[in-house]
């Protein structure tokens, strides 16, 4: 009943309302757009170092082409993280640190099963740690654009 | 914590985007306090009250059952 009043107080004509309501998705849009910017070259140079690493038989070189784009996709991340906490204001730095607490939890288990598994000889724990880690940045992504998603 | 941020944009025919803009916040910010799904830190809170031209203590309200567990709210 009261909102339904101040709905009312609110009315504005159909055409403003609609441009209030274009401005505010392009809003919401274009801060979707610099996490994707951000987002789809590091997922990119972190399957790169995933399909590097996966060879058992490397050679030098390409162990070294591996430790060079691991270290890089590890930096990228930082710098993805730097990005979207300095962007974000106090609410969405919640929703990111809880995002990030989960997906933290995440990778955890994920280790922490894959040294399991390593240990009774079932996998091999360096080819899983970066898809793990990929995994993680993905739950942090998800949980984040849901939430923010969900409670427009 | 209860607030009339709703109510005080409504009166003065402000989107949630223009407040937002105001507060420099994001629009899902301003959403969250309304829906009284956060409560925004003090200099946010001194912020928003900036804009109103109020006091804190005209926009926002403590929820006493929620403080004190009295849910008669005394």
């Amino acid at each position: 009943m009261r909102s339904r009043s101040l709905d009312f107080m609110e009315g504005t004509p159909y055409l403003r309302r609609m441009a209030k309501q274009v401005q505010q998705d392009q809003v919401t849009r274009a801060a979707r757009r610099a996490v994707l910017i951000d987002g789809i070259p590091v997922s990119t140079l972190g399957v790169i170092a995933l399909a590097l690493g996966g060879n058992p038989d490397q050679s030098t070189a390409q162990k070294a082409w591996w430790i060079a784009t691991t270290t890089a996709f590890t930096i990228a991340i930082a710098w993805v993280l730097l990005r979207a906490f300095r962007r974000a204001d106090e609410y969405l730095r919640r929703i990111q640190l809880e995002s990030m607490a989960i997906a933290f939890a995440a990778v955890l288990v994920g280790l922490q099963v894959a040294t399991l598994l390593d240990a009774a000889g079932i996998i091999q724990l360096h080819q899983l740690a970066q898809l793990i880690l990929l995994g993680g940045v993905g739950i942090w992504l998800l949980i984040a654009d849901l939430r923010t998603r969900l409670h427009r | 914590m209860k607030n009339r941020l709703r109510e005080l944009r409504a009166a003065r025919r402000w989107s949630q985007a223009d407040l937002a803009d105001r507060c420099q916040v994001s629009r899902q910010a301003i959403n969250a306090i309304e829906t009284e799904r956060y409560d925004p830190s003090l200099p946010l809170a001194f912020t928003i009250a900036d804009v109103f031209g109020l006091a804190i203590e005209e926009i926002f309200h403590p929820d006493r059952a929620e403080t004190t567990g009295n849910p008669a709210g005394h």
